[in-house]
């Protein structure tokens, strides 16, 4: 199918996209002028505005087979209020209740039945997957589905225009979801990403000619995995090992930090480098202690090593302090320069419950580094920037950029509609429900008011009024 | 209190280092100057340069360098809607969760927040607490939390499988979307959303004129039979309800006890009031044991949790018999060296089955006289259902 949706400006329509040429389309969208038109024209041009909105990949003639005039609703009742009068309150009188002094008995908010013109159009797969935020437009969702990355109830379903009954599960491809809605690459990465594939295929056909000498192989392998990353820490390492753990500890923590408080000003290469620092600072680390078994190249690995290093610092801590956790706020808060603000507000009440604190309070090990000079707040950046050293890794064999970060613009369009449960971990959802309007809201999102939505319903009704 | 799993909070904060991302984006917009510079380089040609951007790129790239730049990137925790663009006065929270602004009626609603996702799973897994209980302690439908348990499951299986999972983008979701938190210990839940949803009925859509004595008290079991066109009760039967939710409890005992109206294919139950309708009928139920009894707390609690256990046992009952009935039905023959299960089960003509007239399109088998469609040009061979 030829994709005919393009968000051209002269046109100015809006579409199901998350690209900037729609958001700006939107923002400058007015309803069309109803003076001096008649209600076919009026009607004609809210039809062709929602349509190109609404299932622009469906046939006209699906479509209308697929409209249904009536219109789901519900209203939410409150039990003490049901519980108060059995109805007969509300009918006394001459059928509509007693006149309470000019205060309505019932809240009457009108509900916007004609803004769920659309609804069952909500319903097809390739919309659904655009709504629980795992494409960046339904054209590209509907590529998801025919491209054979999605499943219903855990089997394959190729047909976008499959119609989600309620219950139905489906689930997208992570790494297609990450590729949708991340960064898009830079000439660079890219180019990274070509040598390292080039130096894949030429590691697997080395391997395939030279079977019989396996040592060499592995060991070849091994020197291009990890290549200078490993030979600088190395040598960083044998600098370092007069070093006193104390201070190899400290200097991760500021590196940590530094990597943490990286303003908006500060360019993304050179973060990449800092991460790329703190990666290495990482393995240094590791190296020198004991245990070191463990390769430096597997992030699982390093992680949960250096947590057990993390260990012994806080088993010595506890007993004369309590455990302080940032709250998200305050968090949100020290991102926004202010830091001491946010250690002023922090909640000494609330313990870490998280895994990590979990795993430290388990594991039984003797002391072997001393840093009880840090402070709380230090510790917690180290964390989180190992936490996300690990989540979000530097790959540039990805399809998107490393580490991922949202796409640009994409904030204007994020919302989940009720009628979806989604797990983002796993890139899942459940279809719930079809769409229902309540008084005052509608489920169904649509960009356009009532002035739009009115009319493209009575277009559609099969008698037209 | 159960333990809580809390691994967001930490993560969460993680994102200040994704979302401060550059601004180097700005320089890659093409400038008029730039091209004008060209233009002025290039002075052998005789006619005039076609301009680089028309007027409309012009003006959209100079709206995404002023007003539009504050949606390139989000705030984590404040959602980042072009509603704020429109806001002249006083900013208004529901002005801050509509992300359309010619649409009034359309909300960002929040979503599940981690720890709260994973907290209805400890309740219902680890705790075996019913899904209706856990519904109306945290204000979340019966069937989003079915659904939760679901993910939750599904995630659990995808972890210890080692598949990739899409950990930096969930948390940069969780960041942009409004959520529902779970609160702290010793602090009450926010409810998610509205449990009580009553959906409304298509025979309560017409307009009746159905004259009733001002004397007369009319309630809503009434108002339900007229909806259906069903006959007034008698006033033996009328005087036994004292209040619509009697019929509630007698319902979850007894479902056939509802009466039909009509004949043949216009056979129909006759419409019940909102009390039996509701997700969660028992909530009237203690509503009015509090009306009456109000200092009496204790008893009304107890009396409360004894109609939920005696109604989940109901519910169960109900549940393992149909599950049984459908067994028996069914015979299964898994073959040794097999990939498949083969699920067998009698095929049955009976006017429910095939229709008023034997012909219908959902029935099983080849039937005499009804051409298999399947084959025909333009049929349609999407699947309508998936089995779980």
């Amino acid at each position: 199918m030829r994709n005919r949706a393009t968000n051209t400006l002269s046109k100015g329509k809006i579409r199901q996209s998350w690209s900037k040429y729609n958001l700006y389309n939107m923002q400058r969208f007015r309803s069309p002028p109803t003076i001096n038109r008649t209600f076919f024209q009026q009607k004609w041009s809210a039809k062709a505005a929602s349509r190109a909105y609404h299932g622009e990949q469906v046939r006209e003639g699906q479509w209308k087979r697929m409209f249904n005039h009536r219109i789901r609703s519900v209203i939410p009742m409150n039990a003490s209020d049901l519980a108060a009068d059995d109805g007969s309150q509300a009918s006394s009188g001459r059928g509509s209740g007693l006149d309470m002094g000019g205060k309505p008995a019932y809240q009457k908010r009108p509900t916007p039945y004609t803004q769920m013109t659309f609804a069952p159009l909500e319903r097809r797969l390739d919309v659904a997957i655009f709504r629980a935020l795992f494409a960046s437009s339904a054209r590209q969702a509907r590529q998801f589905v025919i491209h054979g990355a999605v499943t219903v109830n855990g089997q394959k379903m190729k047909h976008p225009s499959y119609l989600l009954n309620p219950g139905d599960l489906f689930q997208v491809e992570p790494e297609r979801v990450m590729y949708a809605t991340g960064h898009t690459k830079t000439a660079y990465e890219r180019r990274q990403g070509r040598l390292v594939r080039r130096k894949a295929k030429a590691q697997t056909s080395e391997e395939e000619v030279e079977a019989e000498s396996k040592e060499t192989a592995e060991e070849e392998t091994k020197e291009t995995a990890e290549e200078e990353a490993k030979e600088t820490a190395e040598e960083e390492a044998k600098e370092t090992e007069k070093e006193d753990p104390k201070e190899t500890l400290k200097a991760l923590m500021a590196q940590a930090k530094s990597i943490m408080s990286a303003g908006k000003d500060t360019l993304a290469p050179q973060r990449k480098q800092e991460l790329r620092g703190f990666q290495q600072a990482v393995r240094r680390v590791l190296s020198r202690s004991e245990s070191s078994t463990v390769l430096a190249d597997s992030l699982e690995a390093q992680f949960s090593q250096l947590t057990l290093l993390l260990k012994a610092k806080r088993a010595e801590k506890k007993p004369d302090n309590k455990d302080v956790k940032l709250r998200p706020e305050d968090a949100f808060a020290s991102d926004k320069g202010d830091r001491e603000l946010a250690a002023a507000r922090k909640d000494t009440e609330t313990a870490v419950s998280d895994k990590l604190s979990e795993a430290f309070s388990q594991a039984t090990l003797g002391n072997e580094v001393d840093a009880s000079e840090l402070s709380d707040e230090e510790f917690e950046t180290l964390k989180r920037a190992l936490t996300q050293m690990r989540d979000n890794p530097l790959d540039n064999s990805k399809t998107y950029s490393t580490p991922w970060q949202p796409r640009q613009y994409m904030s204007a369009f994020a919302f989940i509609p009720r009628y979806l449960e989604v797990n983002q971990n796993i890139c899942a959802a459940v279809y719930l429900r079809h769409p229902v309007a309540r008084p005052g809201s509608a489920e169904v999102p649509t960009p356009f008011g009532e002035t739009i939505a009115t009319p493209a319903y009575g277009w559609y009704l099969r008698r037209r009024w | 209190m159960p333990p809580r799993m809390q691994s967001r909070s930490v993560s969460n904060t993680l994102l200040p280092y994704l979302t401060a991302t550059s601004s180097s984006s700005l320089s890659s917009i093409p400038s008029l100057s730039s091209s004008s510079s060209q233009c002025l380089s290039r002075q052998f040609s005789a006619t005039a340069a076609p301009q680089a951007q028309t007027k409309l790129r012009r003006q959209m790239f100079e709206w995404l360098n002023t007003e539009g730049a504050v949606f390139k990137h989000h705030v984590p925790g404040e959602t980042n809607y072009l509603t704020r663009l429109k806001q002249r006065g006083p900013e208004t929270s529901s002005d801050a969760s509509r992300p359309f602004p010619n649409n009034s009626s359309f909300i960002s609603e929040p979503i599940l927040s981690e720890e709260l996702r994973n907290e209805v799973y400890h309740r219902v897994v680890e705790q075996k607490m019913s899904l209706r209980a856990v519904s109306v302690h945290l204000g979340i439908d019966m069937k989003r939390i079915a659904a939760v348990v679901r993910l939750v499951e599904l995630e659990k299986r995808q972890r210890a499988q080692g598949k990739p999972l899409a950990l930096p983008y969930a948390r940069a979701i969780h960041e942009m979307v409004p959520t529902t938190p779970l609160a702290q210990q010793g602090e009450r839940q926010e409810y998610h959303e509205p449990i009580n949803d009553l959906p409304a009925h298509p025979l309560t859509g017409s307009q009746i004129f159905y004259p009733v004595p001002e004397s007369r008290s009319f309630t809503r079991v009434e108002a339900g039979r007229v909806f259906s066109g069903a006959p007034a009760m008698e006033h033996s039967e009328a005087a036994e309800i004292s209040h619509p939710s009697d019929l509630a409890e007698k319902i979850i005992e007894d479902p056939n006890s509802i009466a039909w109206v009509g004949k043949g294919a216009n056979a129909r139950q006759i419409l019940q009031p909102a009390d039996v309708r509701i997700p969660h009928p028992h909530m009237v139920a203690l509503e009015r044991d509090r009306l009456a009894h109000p200092n009496e707390r204790l008893a009304v609690s107890e009396k409360q949790s004894k109609r939920l256990k005696r109604q989940d046992a109901i519910e169960k009952e109900r549940r393992e018999r149909l599950q049984a009935r459908r067994e028996k039905k069914l015979t299964v023959v898994s073959p040794e060296d097999s990939r498949f299960d083969y699920r067998i089960k009698d095929t049955i003509y009976t006017p429910e089955t095939t229709g008023a007239d034997g012909r219908g399109s959902k029935a099983v088998g080849r039937r005499y006289g009804v051409p298999h469609r399947d084959r025909t040009r333009g049929e349609i061979k999407i699947p309508t259902r998936v089995e779980a």
